[in-house]
């Protein structure tokens, strides 16, 4: 009976004497053990970048918008979702269809959303993160997120105003560049009275500039300010009177709560005055025909403007307890497409997850090609180590080895192979893993759209799987050892005579 | 000690049938040192390849040191020629990857000795062979006679009661290969081993205590 280290010695001594054939079949093994490796360290930790940034939070969870065409929130349609857009028929949203929605139970609030813009708002207005628009909600909506509804009543001289969680809770560090968590950052909003400029053509110049490898926020030099406006003068002057088109309204406005996000929300009836007024004020500024709305592109009859009374976006809020899916459901029954908090997320995260899966299959497949015919590798390096050593075997039988001992050598010998070019494969596509993160890191930090997600962004991708990569030595032992298999019981059932008679 | 009785045996060569042995009656007692001679294709090998239970005689019986070796199975056959059994080759059968003493020590790796004690008698037995400067050679840096007696202290490592020699002296000049057949002698003699040696050298085969001469497979 031959002892293990002794085994291990005789298979090393017998590898070591086709070093290059030996090596030729570990990289082998190693080259499929990579690409299976790298692709499974790294996917984990993309999902997860994947899901810290979709951008969702800007649906409250009990609302549901609305789109004529198609659904921004939507990451990828399937090829059913795409047949079943090219059957439905153009319609745009109007006042009967919110008055339906409104009629049913469980619906508190339905309108089309007013987007007042170009405006600026004080105290907001110079931070890093420029506020350039203001969105009128239904009152409902709007009260979910008043603190107090006294606030709202004791109003009469100031718009109420709900603003961002992201606005408020974080705070400009100047000397770090960033924003940080403000823990007293509602505390100190609450209450506080802002000033409205209505109109501000010039609210999203910016004042910072995000350096996406340093993460932090520089200041724009003043003259450099002073150059965007002008600039942006001058792309204004073609098409409008800037006397008429630099007029503004200042309005006094009040901060009486905090909804999810960045945005900042008016009543409606406030923000629909707001528009109007911005919109009469572009139509006497313009120089040209007036804008037209934007057109909506949708299903297989193409593309028209929304005409008076129409529109292409609604916001749905359902009672807080009631079912906003089925509410969803029967929205996109009357044809119209929707985006609610969860379905969008899931959405997202679902053809991530599809991609993920994709990637996988296809890397598991091309490394499953490779380690197969790495395995026919270490099948003919085991055999060919047999047809070299049939007098060592004839010697060892002569000297003692039993059958087993010998097939035991020879698989030995085939599965160090597997598992050497297993542990070397998974060391490399650790190596390799650990650089595509940090390239990957690098590259998401300057494609997101908002540096504060930057922020939500790990420093790196890379996952170790305990379990997968124990397997994955298990795996290759066995498989090693199948391919020995044969080669293996010939070697034991090696006549030591004949083969010493070759001497 | 070694009983082949009415032994015969037959080989299928391609598709025909030869008879290497014929109805072989063979005693040997222990402790002895004999000779088997005969003309090339008589038989000699095909003899202590059954002794060594490499083969199974096509009839008969093969009786070593009270085993039926035809009752023996693969694991029991291996021990019993690890133990009882030691081969020296007419081409050494070193080899080249296993310095002296690891070669001297390979019967002992098959019979589960550790490392130490194989390293220890391996030394021990190559030093009392005069190869005490040699004991880290590979094979191919050893003069033919050293590679001989190497070639014995493997035999003799496991202090089996048989050394089988199969034309010990064939690959070595005259001076060499007497001074081979003096050591072989020597063993016989002073540990007692029974020594049965193929040869074609009647100069060798006169060490032996008796020489068995073989013909067409028939002892003469």
């Amino acid at each position: 009976m031959i002892r293990r280290r002794d085994y291990l010695r005789l298979t090393l001594q017998k590898l070591a004497l086709r070093k290059r054939r030996a090596a030729f079949a570990i990289v082998s093994v190693a080259l499929g053990v990579v690409v299976v490796v790298t692709v499974n360290s790294l996917m984990v930790g993309v999902r997860d970048v994947a899901v810290k940034t979709i951008w969702t939070e800007e649906i409250d969870p009990d609302v549901i918008r609305v789109y004529a065409g198609d659904n921004p929130y939507e990451y990828t349609m399937t090829p059913d979702e795409e047949k079943r857009k090219a059957k439905k028929r153009m319609q745009f949203l109007t006042e009967s269809v919110f008055d339906e929605i409104r009629a049913w139970p469980g619906v508190e609030a339905a309108d089309r959303p007013v987007t007042v813009q170009p405006v600026s708002i004080s105290a907001l207005d110079k931070r890093p993160r420029g506020v350039g628009e203001i969105q009128g909600v239904p009152e409902a909506l709007l009260l979910r997120y008043v603190k107090d509804r006294s606030l709202v009543a004791g109003i009469s001289n100031a718009i109420p105003l709900v603003v961002g969680e992201r606005e408020v809770k974080l705070k400009f560090d100047e000397k770090r560049g960033r924003l940080d968590e403000d823990p007293n950052g509602e505390a100190s909003w609450l209450k506080r009275d802002v000033t409205i400029v209505l109109g501000d053509n010039y609210a999203m110049v910016a004042h910072f500039n995000y350096d996406y490898a340093k993460h932090e926020y520089k200041r724009v030099a003043d003259e450099d300010v002073t150059a965007r406006r002008d600039e942006l003068e001058r792309s204004y002057r073609g098409m409008y009177d800037m006397t008429i088109f630099n007029t503004t309204l200042t309005l006094k406005g009040r901060v009486v709560g905090f909804c999810p996000g960045s945005k900042v929300l008016m009543p409606f009836d406030a923000a629909e005055l707001c528009e109007k007024w911005i919109d009469e004020r572009n139509r006497l500024a313009a120089r040209n025909p007036p804008r037209t709305a934007e057109s909506a592109v949708y299903g297989e009859s193409g593309q028209r403007a929304p005409k008076p009374g129409e529109y292409a976006e609604g916001v749905v809020l359902v009672k807080h307890g009631a079912d906003v899916e089925s509410v969803a459901k029967r929205i996109e029954d009357m044809g119209f497409t929707v985006a609610t908090r969860a379905r969008t997320f899931e959405n997202q995260a679902e053809a991530f997850d599809s991609t993920v899966h994709i990637v996988k299959e296809v890397a598991f497949a091309l490394g499953g090609l490779i380690l197969g015919l790495a395995c026919a590798l270490v099948w003919s390096t085991t055999s060919k180590t047999v047809s070299d050593s049939r007098v060592d075997i004839g010697l060892f039988r002569a000297l003692g080895a039993t059958k087993r001992d010998i097939r035991r050598l020879f698989l030995g010998e085939a599965m160090l192979q597997g598992v050497l070019g297993t542990v070397v494969g998974m060391v490399v596509g650790w190596v390799l893993a650990v650089g595509i993160s940090h390239w990957v890191i690098g590259f998401a930090r300057q494609s997101v759209f908002d540096p504060e997600e930057a922020l939500l962004i790990p420093d790196s991708i890379f996952s170790i799987n305990l379990m997968f990569s124990f397997l994955l030595i298990v795996g290759a032992a066995v498989v090693s050892l199948l391919a020995g298999l044969l080669p293996a019981n010939r070697a034991a059932n090696v006549d030591p005579v004949k083969a010493l008679k070759r001497e | 000690m070694i009983r082949l009785e009415n032994v015969s045996m037959e080989y299928r060569l391609k598709s025909e049938r030869v008879e290497a042995l014929r109805e072989v009656t063979l005693h040997l007692r222990e402790g002895s040192f004999e000779a088997i001679m005969g003309p090339s294709g008589s038989g000699k090998t095909t003899l202590i390849q059954l002794i060594a239970g490499l083969l199974t005689p096509t009839t008969g019986e093969v009786i070593v040191s009270g085993e039926r070796l035809s009752q023996l199975d693969d694991a029991k056959i291996s021990a019993f020629r690890n133990r009882t059994i030691g081969f020296v080759f007419q081409f050494f059968n070193l080899p080249n990857y296993y310095n002296a003493m690891d070669n001297t020590a390979l019967p002992l790796v098959f019979a589960g000795v550790d490392e130490r004690h194989r390293r220890e008698r391996a030394r021990a037995l190559l030093t009392e062979f005069g190869l005490e400067d040699r004991l880290n050679h590979k094979p191919d840096q050893l003069s033919g006679g050293e590679a001989q007696r190497v070639a014995i202290a493997r035999a003799l490592i496991t202090n089996p009661k048989i050394i089988l020699a199969d034309e010990p002296t064939g690959n070595l000049d005259r001076d060499t290969g007497t001074h081979v057949m003096e050591l072989l002698q020597r063993i016989n003699r002073e540990r007692g081993v029974t020594v049965l040696m193929v040869t074609h050298d009647e100069k060798a085969a006169a060490f032996a205590q008796r020489v068995i001469r073989i013909e067409k497979g028939e002892l003469a």
